[in-house]
């Protein structure tokens, strides 16, 4: 398959700059997430990667050769949209064989590849159908099919699953990390979807505002953020405007609004600097001793109970418990201690939107 | 980005020269034209004077000319919009299977050919015609009444022309006031008819301005009804200007009566234009 | 006015105005058959002799042949440049766009009548007075905006993403034009060019000035057939047109929808 390289992607309309130098380097057969809140410039970077979209400036290179300038129809690439955009008109047989068609395979080789296709996502027998007789996720499985049939060297795939209800998603996810593994196809998918760009991915390059926030694999991304943005945006945290009471080389202590202290690992804060305490809701520990403070609240989500606490300073944490732990037995109304790790406590430099 | 724009002037060059070498360029030599002296038998003279366009100020037969048309012009609008209203009302608050069946009946007029619904008109205003026979034999009048070859018949003809104009654009216009809009109305203790005149009417008013300058555009241009329903006695602009080219061969009058013809319809238009832009302008 | 019901008053009114617009229709058709030799409605009696007498009629013949052939070019000609033109419209490949989109409309507003003279003075001019294809020029100026407007309006209902699945599936533009955006449009498109081309066949007022000589479209057969005095044999020809209208009509509705004609 194809290595992408990615040198200095931007784009700006007019006045407004939607992405800004973005460097990125996608080895062959690695399936990357761009991940970002709406609005990051991620579907902007993946129509510039599909030649929908001429850059401002920066290059685009696969397999070294510089693609930057060249029109879509010659890229050789697969892509799946959002609205899975399947020809009305034809049938998923003939949806499925337009690209072959376009290089010119006909007879008896354009029918196999076109049913090997649709036998790898399953819907051989759905061949004769039109667009409008299937399911939405059968739908999207043809646009699947579709984009992979002409041995496409890159497979760009927009918020392919956003349009499923979620047990489909959950199908789906699996199935299109199956299809990838075995055509050992590079991929690039677009997603606003933490959960599904971390379960999915091999590499996951988080956007803000048209720049690259952090590249790394999800685990890096999820235990090691590189920002207070990426901290909040990955997993779900509790987000507590603080000041710095104290900083040196270790870490330093915050005081949050309440008066509550916490110490954190994070360095290179300047003291009496106003700043935003993230925690993910699962670092947030009933435990022996700690922070204390009173279950206000009491959620219970399958596998997950979360308990809304409220501290002894007057401030609020949320805390997240797996079913079948002593915290998840509490109630509300109870007294519990927190106990929060240091290196849990990341911090965004301030209470704003970070 | 220059690439994209090359090809679509490649694209539209094909329309843009056709237009303008049989659309604009006719149009704009018919200027020199209209500045000559009149010659019987043809456009070749020399000279220039400005008697084509001062004639259409003093002379009083042109200012009758002239007052026809926009009298006309004004009462087919006002028409229109009467009778225009109601049957758009019923067309776009209609369930789907009864509009399909109104919007083809509205429809089909407009595509059946002016001199076919002139006929028609003819046979039923005429002295002998439909009309009159039947008041006639109702014994209801003694005489028969003109309705032909005067600013009746021609009021007539015009308005079941133009009528289905004005019904699409009102129709298109209510499509556009929230229905929501009614429905509160309603709940703050407006009846139906107060409803209408308080919401419903004052929100179409941009689609009943479009409406009534479009309709009046065409019924100051219009041609063959006016020839037909008013006769060859009976003249308004576009008819002089039709006698004037092929009756009298008077070009330059002709032409100069055509440019003051087509700088009315096109100062009515911009004019409209503007006013609408000011009007639904967000403030 | 409640969700769903009409108040009758309207409804009588809508169906009065509707009687005056289908009046003129009716009269026509019934005239068509009367025996008598002048035109009573009810008719006196019931014949079929119009008719056969205009299908049997070499002026009429000739006519219907004339406006055939003047409205199939005019429709080509103006499918061939107005399609392009829209679809560099529809991606505002042009500066000013829209108001491009206004100007290629104007023909609608503006006055028939200058158009038709402007083009005789042009014509006499280039020594071209009565040429055929120049008729056809104009025809096709004139219907240029009906086809401009289904065509833009086909076009923006059109799923953008559609015409880029194809360009990354390896179509060059052509291509997934051909291929994608025109049978998307196709309901757009025909109803366009049905109205074009009843346009054509109906328009009288330009046309008046440009025939050539000893030729004449049927719409003009009729107006000057009626200087000179009416007839049923009038209503006849003019009954078959009603009828090959109503029959186009009923046939865009059925492809395109009742939607596409307004």
């Amino acid at each position: 398959m194809a290595e992408l390289v990615l040198r200095g992607l931007s784009k700006c309309f007019g006045e407004v700059t939607a992405v800004a130098g973005v460097d990125l380097t996608v080895a062959s057969g690695e399936f990357v997430s761009l991940l970002g809140p709406s609005g990051c410039g991620k579907t902007t970077v993946l129509r510039m990667l599909a030649g929908l979209v001429e850059p401002t400036a920066g290059a685009v290179l696969i397999d070294g050769e510089d693609v930057t300038r060249l029109p879509s129809h010659r890229r050789r690439l697969g892509l799946v949209f959002q609205s899975y955009a399947l020809f009305p008109h034809l049938s998923v047989f003939d949806n499925v064989a337009f690209g072959l068609r376009r290089q010119g395979v006909r007879g008896a080789a354009l029918t196999e590849r076109t049913m090997a296709a649709l036998a790898l996502v399953r819907l051989g027998q759905l061949a004769e159908r039109l667009p409008r007789q299937l399911s939405g996720g059968q739908q999207q499985r043809v646009a699947l099919a579709r984009a992979v049939a002409p041995a496409p060297r890159l497979l760009l795939l927009d918020e392919p699953l956003s349009n499923l209800d979620a047990l489909l998603r959950d199908e789906m996810q699996i199935e299109l990390k199956r299809l990838q593994r075995e055509l050992r196809i590079t991929s690039i998918f677009v997603t606003h979807d933490q959960a599904e760009a971390l379960s999915l991915a091999d590499r996951v390059c988080v956007l803000r505002e048209g720049r690259v926030q952090q590249v790394g694999t999800p685990e890096e991304i999820y235990h090691r953020p590189a920002s207070g943005f990426v901290a909040a945006f990955i997993g779900r945290s509790n987000r507590l405007p603080a000041t710095v009471e104290a900083a040196d080389g270790a870490g330093a202590v915050l005081r949050l609004a309440d008066g509550t202290r916490l110490a954190t690992a994070a360095r290179g804060l300047a003291a009496g600097a106003t700043v935003a305490a993230i925690i993910r809701h699962h670092a947030v520990r009933p435990a022996a001793a700690g922070l204390a403070g009173t279950v206000a609240l009491r959620s219970f989500a399958g596998a997950q109970v979360q308990l809304v606490v409220r501290l002894a300073g007057g401030g609020e944490l949320v805390a997240q418990c797996a079913t079948g732990t002593p915290g998840a037995a509490l109630a509300a109304g109870d007294a519990v201690q927190l106990a929060i790790e240091p290196a849990d406590v990341f911090v965004a430099p301030d209470s704003g939107t970070a | 980005m220059s690439a994209q724009r090359g090809i679509g002037l490649l694209l539209i060059t094909p329309l843009g020269l056709v237009l303008l070498v049989a659309f604009v360029l006719p149009v704009l030599l018919m200027l020199p034209t209209s500045f000559r002296p009149y010659t019987a038998g043809g456009p070749a003279a020399t000279g220039w004077t400005l008697d084509n366009y001062t004639q259409i100020v003093t002379d009083p037969y042109f200012h009758e000319v002239l007052g026809r048309t926009f009298t006309m012009g004004a009462v087919v609008t006002l028409l229109c919009l009467l009778a225009g209203y109601p049957l758009a009302l019923v067309l776009a608050r209609a369930q789907p299977a009864t509009q399909r069946w109104l919007t083809l009946l509205v429809v089909f007029p407009l595509l059946l050919n002016l001199v076919v619904r002139s006929f028609g008109w003819i046979a039923l205003l005429a002295n002998h015609g439909l009309v009159n026979n039947a008041l006639i034999a109702a014994h209801l009048i003694a005489a028969p009444l003109r309705l032909m070859y005067n600013l009746t018949g021609l009021v007539i003809g015009l308005v079941h022309i133009l009528l289905p104009f004005m019904v699409l654009v009102l129709v298109a216009a209510l499509r556009a006031v929230p229905r929501d809009a009614e429905a509160a109305a309603g709940t703050l203790g407006a009846g139906p008819l107060k409803t209408f005149f308080l919401v419903t009417l004052p929100l179409t008013g941009p689609g009943m301005f479009a409406g009534s300058v479009l309709v009046f555009v065409l019924s100051i241009s219009a041609l063959v009804t006016p020839r037909l329903l008013g006769g060859p006695a009976y003249k308004v602009m576009a008819t002089v200007i039709y006698d004037e080219f092929l009756a009298s061969l008077d070009w330059p009058s002709g032409a100069a009566l055509a440019f003051v013809l087509t700088l009315i319809a096109l100062i009515i238009v911009a004019a409209a234009g503007l006013l609408t832009r000011r009007w639904t302008a967000a403030p | 006015m409640t969700a769903g019901a009409i108040a009758w008053p309207l409804r009588l009114a809508a169906a009065i105005i509707l009687a005056f617009l289908m009046l003129p229709v009716l009269v026509v058709v019934l005239a068509a058959f009367s025996t008598t030799d002048y035109l009573t409605i009810p008719p006196a009696g019931w014949t079929l002799r119009w008719f056969v007498q205009v299908l049997h009629d070499p002026v009429y013949l000739q006519a219907i042949r004339f406006s055939l052939d003047l409205a199939a070019a005019a429709t080509v000609l103006a499918m061939a440049m107005a399609i392009p033109a829209c679809y560099a419209l529809h991606h505002c490949w042009l500066p000013a766009s829209e108001t491009i989109a206004a100007a290629l409309l104007s023909p609608l507003v503006f006055p028939a009548v200058v158009i038709g003279v402007a083009l005789l003075q042009y014509t006499a001019m280039l020594g071209l007075r009565g040429n055929f294809f120049v008729l056809v020029l104009a025809h096709a100026v004139i219907i240029t905006p009906y086809i401009v407007r289904t065509a833009l309006a086909g076009l923006a209902g059109f799923d953008p993403a559609l015409e880029e699945a194809a360009r990354v599936l390896g179509a060059n533009r052509l291509s997934a034009f051909l291929l994608v955006v025109l049978p998307g449009v196709r309901a757009s498109l025909f109803a366009g060019l049905v109205f074009a081309l009843i346009t054509s066949f109906d328009e009288v007022t330009v046309t008046l000035f440009l025939l050539p000589p000893g030729q004449a479209t049927l719409p003009v057969t009729i107006f000057t057939a009626i200087d000179l005095g009416v007839d049923p044999s009038i209503a006849a020809v003019s009954t078959l047109l009603i009828l090959a209208t109503a029959l186009l009509l009923v046939v865009v509705e059925r492809f395109a929808g009742p939607r596409r004609l307004l």
